[in-house]
């Protein structure tokens, strides 16, 4: 099966590590995964900037080897980052911000790529809340 | 067209499970996982209106967070793994997850 | 032929982005021609009140991008017949044309969909 995943919360709620522990098994079942999108909150699990204690889940950086070592196509919306303060270098200088936080391999894009996820996918599956 | 529910917040402070109760197919299915498996805790009012759940409604629940909580589950209920959470969410038509 | 999207609106309008966010996705998908539907449930068949006010609070008013729907091709609209009786709204007048649904609708609703959203 073709699977979109989307994720919809930050990288301190239990259901972001749901959604990365679902698409590792999605993987391991020989399933595909045509695109991780990131909406609402779930722009903050693709931050370069948040810092876990020694001792905790290094979600964004799992998450971030995760895509890439997988070589999948994970893309965070553009709108939602904005708003939230997740910022490439291109929109950091197009704001006037002193700082980006959102690196590769994340790319920022729009809804349009949620729905062409869901239509190539055989199915959608979204993450949220705890 | 069967719809697989996954539900994660607390049935205590959050309104999403008896939404979705009223509104679920006779061959839809719920995946209880987060704080949502809370609703299995026994004695309480959740636990029984799932129980009264029709037959032909299945109950599943991710196992790590049952495990987390120290809950027992009732006996209809099976628990599901995360390789479980995916074969799931190719058996049904389509996934509802209440965000 | 494209698979059909139902979005389920569960949140208040004045209470953060997630109403606004949740249009945005029907709007985009509009935009794109695909199948989109959308239903106001619980706390989101508030976002059809005419009275409000946002403006009150600084926030944006939705009820532009509501009706912005059908322009961009999103046409099937509905809200819960039992979330407008529990908030007291099943006499107010809706901002949008849309169909009520009872539960057992509602159901049958999402069993003609091929994906659901619901936020």
């Amino acid at each position: 099966m073709k699977f979109a995943i989307a994720l919809f919360s930050p990288p301190h709620a239990p259901s972001s590590r749901r959604a990365l522990r679902f698409a590792q098994a999605a993987l391991a079942g020989g399933h595909e995964i045509v695109r991780l999108f990131f909406y609402q909150d779930g722009v903050h699990s693709t931050s370069s900037n948040v810092v876990c204690a020694q001792d905790e889940v290094d979600l964004p950086r799992e998450w971030r080897e995760f895509v890439q070592t997988q070589q999948l196509d994970g893309v965070v919306c553009i709108a939602a980052a904005l708003r939230r303060g997740v910022l490439n270098d291109d929109e950091a200088q197009r704001y006037s911000r002193t700082a980006a936080n959102l690196d590769a391999p994340w790319e920022l894009s729009g809804l349009g790529q949620l729905h062409e996820a869901a239509q190539l996918a055989d199915r959608l599956v979204c993450f949220g809340g705890p | 067209m069967a719809t697989l529910h996954v539900l994660s917040h607390s049935p205590f402070t959050d309104s999403r499970l008896s939404s979705c109760l009223r509104i679920l197919g006779s061959q839809d299915a719920l995946l209880l996982c987060g704080d949502a498996v809370y609703a299995l805790q026994d004695g309480s009012a959740q636990r029984q209106a799932l129980e009264l759940m029709p037959e032909n409604i299945a109950l599943y629940a991710l196992n790590e967070d049952v495990q987390a909580r120290g809950l027992l589950c009732p006996t209809r209920l099976k628990q599901v793994d995360y390789p479980g959470f995916v074969a799931l969410s190719c058996q049904y038509d389509k996934v509802n997850t209440w965000l | 032929m494209s698979k059909s999207l139902l979005i389920i609106s569960r949140q208040a309008p004045c209470s953060g982005p997630g109403a606004r966010e949740a249009l945005d996705i029907a709007l985009a998908g509009g935009a794109f021609d695909l199948p989109i539907g959308l239903l106001f449930l619980d706390d989101g068949v508030f976002q059809l009140s005419s009275a409000q006010q946002p403006a009150t609070l600084q926030q944006k008013d939705l009820s532009a991008n509501l009706q912005a729907l059908p322009m961009f091709g999103v046409e099937a609209l509905y809200v819960s017949q039992r979330s407008l009786a529990e908030r007291g709204l099943q006499d107010q007048p809706s901002s949008l044309a849309v169909e009520r649904l009872d539960d057992s609708s509602i159901s049958a609703l999402i069993d003609r969909y091929d994906q659901v959203i619901t936020l």
